[in-house]
């Protein structure tokens, strides 16, 4: 069985949603799957938070939505990122570097 | 850009919430399918596979909730949805609806209006700089000290406090005047003050317009300026601006307007200011000292009212003062000692009207606490019902605090809506209080709603309703929602303790409202044994016309004689007039002279001597005013010259208790001592008010004294039918003897008898709408308390109706349930009656705390209009079909 799922910073939701939106357009079921994929199973994101992250997301602007088919032809809603939305990505990137760095820091120190 | 989406997406919230909504649930949906796809790839059997789906995705509505709140605009967006909501439910069941925004409306609206007007006319403070630092000074002469326990003040005195005593910072003084104003049309007579030129500071008022007085023009012959009122300037000046430096006629000598007070200025009579029943026009500077002003002891005519300095203790500023009166005394060498005393001004004004405040505000207490108990009990009795409903909620993924903040915009809406009917109603009642109240009833122009008093009632109702409005919400978290749930049908049944409490409030309803429907019934029987009591003189068919002779024409008392002889003989030639005579001051007007009265041969100390009321009348006075002789006669011009004297019943049975009064010498104390003989005993009347039992009357003839022809007086007419009716040939007749004569007041007896009772009338018509507001309320209470248990238990009525039980039967249960808390309330509200009653013994007059008639009268109007409230909404729901019952849910 996968270890419990930690429970994920604020912010880092974020972060591992746009992450994932940059191999290409997804929708909500493949980002979950993605992002338990690229976290190595270490986070499992469920409806109950995905759907207001990324609905949030998209009234910043950061991703947009449409609707298309999915791999087994039903109609889903599709995520991808935006300009905006690549920016954003940097930026917390970069504070996400600075917030590890740290925390890494803190515990090396004895 | 960013910003631009955030707006697009907001407004799509509000909007386009259809859309949106129909969006995520496809989304969700779809989402599930791809879930349940996913486990049949991996080799689930389809149930199976549906259901682990469900498991993980975590339930359909809760995630689109969750979604839901995230929106941009969510918040809101729910407020909006709760308004909707909550106005559902409130349409839902307007029975509760309607009795609770009443009871709102009603119980808030009339509390702050009548506490508006009673604050405002008779109640407000003292609107002067650092009220707490002004004292009024009062002198003491020991040796009067048995008559009169303190003086006010003179103009030689306050003179010698303004030098030497350091304690004051300034002191002034201030008498009620009187002046005729001419060259205006009809003469009429102004009530106004005169006081010295630093009135104004001491007090620490500024004039509207203008200027106060200088110094200076309290000397003699610099003082012909006025300041008005702003109530004389706004009616005489139509408020100009250019009424400064205009010139008044007053008493034919011309006066320079030089200001005009700020409007709602109070000046009471504690501080020289007219009696409430007459209105302040101007005010006016000493100029100088009359002759008779001169003394230092005597002529203590002026109210005096010192300003202490910063940081001195009465006691102080006291011992000095006496120090200072010792030195007067000295000085003075008239064989009396002096000594003075300080009052806080605050308590002699507000002092006497204290116990009506304590009164009112217990009224209004009272009227708050039967609003409030109504909402709860309003509220309490939908308990039930609404701890389904939330249950319901609550199993479909609300929220604890989602609830609560449901049930409170419920009670929001309401209440905001109850005090904005509240506000509307207050309005149209202070109109209708004003419209009311007798026109002595000082400053009611400017009454104006207190907004106090309207926050503090609209913020208890809405503390009370938001408390008992989340109760269910409480209950629920206490308990599992599927207890609420599996209860279903007999959820309708309240809990027995909330009707212990429900019933508990009605009662308690019930009692306040016996309570003050008691106190007001006691003040309506005081006021009527009043209008039945012994006069003593005749009230129907005389008329009183006063008239106020200008004292520039009128110095002589031949002259003032003339005029009312032209008066008497010209009446005399009116048709079926009975009878016409002329007296100083008539019945119910005034307290006029009251001095002492002895006998020949006495040895009685001066201090001691009994005091009687001295008039000066016209023979024909007795006939007119319907004041019968029982002994003697009464003097004629026959008499002239002679010193005799009428006297009343009292008088006699005071000196002569058995003996013929008639031919016996009395000494009157009216100016120089005076033996007189009496020539006729006539009946004893009230003279000064209608409660005060009779005081001894000693009537003298015009000759009796240079004083005994007075310069205003009342000419009294004896009519054959409604006096009214001579009014205007009344006047036409004084005006045609001297168009420059003023006619004061002009109004039949009956009337004079009426307004002597305002004082009273007024107090006992607020005591009694408040009674009737809580009446009103309290029968709302139990009218929208039992409608609703009928409504909620019409399922078990109509079982039993179905069972076979009888309409009379089911409803006298639900009357007896409905009336069983009244009839506690009611005991218990007489029961508190009985002590409370006490308290209000000084205002009764002929009835006592205890009046049984009253009690019983209260109890069966309480009972009656309980058992309607009652009656009415448990027959409603008894003539419905059983049926309709059954089925109702």
């Amino acid at each position: 069985m996968s270890p419990e799922p930690t429970t994920l910073l604020q912010g880092t939701l974020d972060l591992l949603i746009l992450k994932s939106l940059v191999a290409g357009e997804m929708h909500g079921l493949g980002i979950s799957r993605r992002i338990q994929q690229i976290t190595g199973g270490t986070f499992v994101v469920k409806p109950g938070s995905l759907f207001p992250a990324v609905h949030r997301m998209e009234e910043e602007g950061w991703i947009s939505s449409f609707w298309g088919d999915s791999e087994n032809n039903r109609r889903a809603k599709y995520y991808r990122l935006t300009k905006a939305g690549r920016k954003q990505l940097d930026v917390e990137t970069e504070r996400w570097g600075r917030i590890s760095w740290a925390i890494a820091q803190a515990l090396e120190t004895s | 850009m960013p910003l631009f989406l955030k707006a697009r997406s907001f407004l799509r919230n509000l909007f386009a919430t259809r859309r949106a909504e129909v969006d995520l649930d496809q989304e969700v949906h779809s989402h599930l399918e791809m879930l349940t796809d996913e486990n049949v790839r991996a080799g689930m059997p389809p149930n199976e596979a549906r259901r682990a789906a469900r498991i993980e995705l975590g339930g359909i509505e809760q995630v689109k909730e969750q979604v839901r709140e995230e929106r941009i605009g969510n918040w809101l967006q729910s407020v909006l949805a709760d308004c909707r909501y909550a106005l559902r439910q409130l349409r839902k069941s307007p029975g509760f609806t309607i009795v609770a925004l009443l009871t709102l409306a009603l119980g808030i609206g009339a509390t702050t209006a009548i506490f508006s007007v009673v604050n405002s006319a008779l109640l407000r403070p003292l609107a002067y700089r650092d009220p707490q630092q002004l004292y009024l000074v009062r002198e003491i002469v020991p040796q009067m000290a048995e008559f009169y326990p303190t003086l006010r003040a003179n103009i030689p005195d306050f003179r010698i406090w303004q030098k030497e005593v350091h304690a004051f910072e300034d002191v002034a003084i201030a008498e009620p005047t009187t002046a005729d104003l001419t060259g205006h049309g009809d003469p009429e007579v102004l009530h106004g003050v005169r006081a010295s030129a630093n009135i104004f500071s001491v007090l620490g008022i500024r004039p509207a317009l203008g200027r106060t007085f200088r110094r200076e023009e309290d000397d003699s012959g610099r003082g012909h300026v006025l300041i008005l009122t702003d109530e004389f300037w706004r009616n005489r000046f139509r408020g100009d601006p250019l009424a400064i430096g205009k010139t008044m006629t007053l008493d034919g000598a011309p006066y320079e307007i030089v200001g005009v007070l700020p409007a709602s200025l109070p000046f009471p009579q504690v501080l020289g200011g007219a009696d409430n029943y007459s209105r302040l026009a101007f005010f006016k500077p000493l100029n100088g000292m009359e002759d008779y002003e001169q003394g230092l002891i005597g002529e203590f005519d002026f109210a005096a009212v010192a300003r202490l300095k910063p940081g001195v203790t009465q006691q102080q500023a006291l011992a000095e003062l006496n120090v200072v009166q010792a030195q007067i005394a000295k000085q003075a060498n008239a064989g009396v000692d002096l000594l003075g005393a300080l009052l806080p001004l605050e308590t002699e004004v507000v002092g006497p009207a204290r116990r009506g405040l304590l009164f009112l505000l217990a009224a209004v207490a009272a009227v708050l606490l039967i609003v409030c108990a109504n909402l709860a009990s309003l509220l309490l009795a939908r308990v039930p019902g609404r701890m389904r409903e939330a249950a319901i909620r609550s199993a479909l993924g609300a929220s604890h605090g989602r609830i609560i903040r449901q049930l409170l915009t419920e009670t929001f809406l309401l209440s905001f809506a109850g005090g904005a009917l509240s506000i509307g109603i207050a309005g149209f009642a202070v109109k209708w209080l004003v419209h009311l109240a007798p026109p002595g009833i000082p400053r009611l122009s400017e009454v104006h709603m207190d907004a106090r008093v309207l926050l503090f009632a609209l913020v208890i109702s809405v503390a009370t309703g938001s408390f008992f409005g989340i109760f269910p919400a409480l209950r629920i978290a206490r308990s599992q929602p599927v207890d609420a749930l599996k209860s279903g049908a007999t959820a309708t049944t309240e809990s027995r303790r909330t009707r212990r409490l429900r019933e508990g409030l009605v009662g308690f309803e019930v009692g306040l409202t016996t309570l003050l429907l008691v106190l007001a019934g006691l003040l309506m029987a005081s006021l009527g044994q009043l209008l039945r009591v012994h006069t003593g003189f005749a009230v129907d068919n005389v008329l009183v016309a006063s008239v106020d002779l200008p004292p520039q024409s009128y110095q002589e008392s031949a002259s003032r004689l003339q005029f009312y002889d032209r008066v008497l003989a010209g009446l005399q030639s009116l048709p079926g007039i009975h009878a016409a005579g002329w007296v100083s001051i008539p019945p119910l007007a005034g307290e006029g002279s009251v001095t002492g009265i002895t006998i020949a041969g006495a040895d009685q100390t001066r201090a001691a001597t009994p005091v009687a009321n001295y008039r000066p009348v016209s023979p024909d006075y007795f006939a007119a005013m319907g004041i019968p002789l029982l002994q003697g006669r009464i003097f004629g011009p026959a008499d002239r010259d002679r010193k005799i004297v009428v006297v009343s019943q009292s008088v006699a049975d005071r000196f002569w208790p058995g003996e013929n009064a008639i031919g016996k010498i009395c000494v009157t104390q009216w100016g120089p001592d005076t033996p007189a003989e009496v020539v006729g005993v006539v009946g004893d009347i009230r003279t000064v008010q209608l409660d005060e039992p009779p005081i001894m009357m000693v009537y003298v003839p015009h000759w009796f004294s240079p004083i005994s022809v007075p310069t205003s007086a009342s000419i009294v007419l004896r009519t054959p039918g409604d006096p009214t009716l001579y009014a205007g040939p009344v006047r036409d007749l004084i005006r045609s003897i001297d168009a420059d004569v003023p006619v004061t007041t002009l109004r039949p007896m009956s009337q004079v008898v009426s307004h002597s009772l305002d004082a009273r009338r007024f107090p006992m018509l607020l005591a009694m709408l408040f009674a009737l507001s809580s009446l009103l309320l309290a029968s709302l209470g139990i009218f929208g308390v039992v409608g609703y248990s009928v409504e909620q238990r019409r399922q078990e009525l109509g079982i039993r109706l179905a069972l076979g039980g009888e309409l009379r039967d089911l409803l006298g249960m639900v009357l007896r349930q409905g009336m069983a808390p009244v009839v506690v309330g009611l005991a218990g509200g007489i029961v508190t009656a009985l002590f409370a009653g006490h308290l209000i013994a000084s205002l009764l007059f002929g009835v006592s705390a205890n009046d049984p008639i009253t009690l019983a009268a209260v109890a069966l109007v309480v009972a009656i209009v309980a058992f309607v409230a009652c009656y009415l909404p448990a027959r409603r729901a008894m003539h419905s079909d059983p049926m309709t019952a059954l089925r109702y849910e």
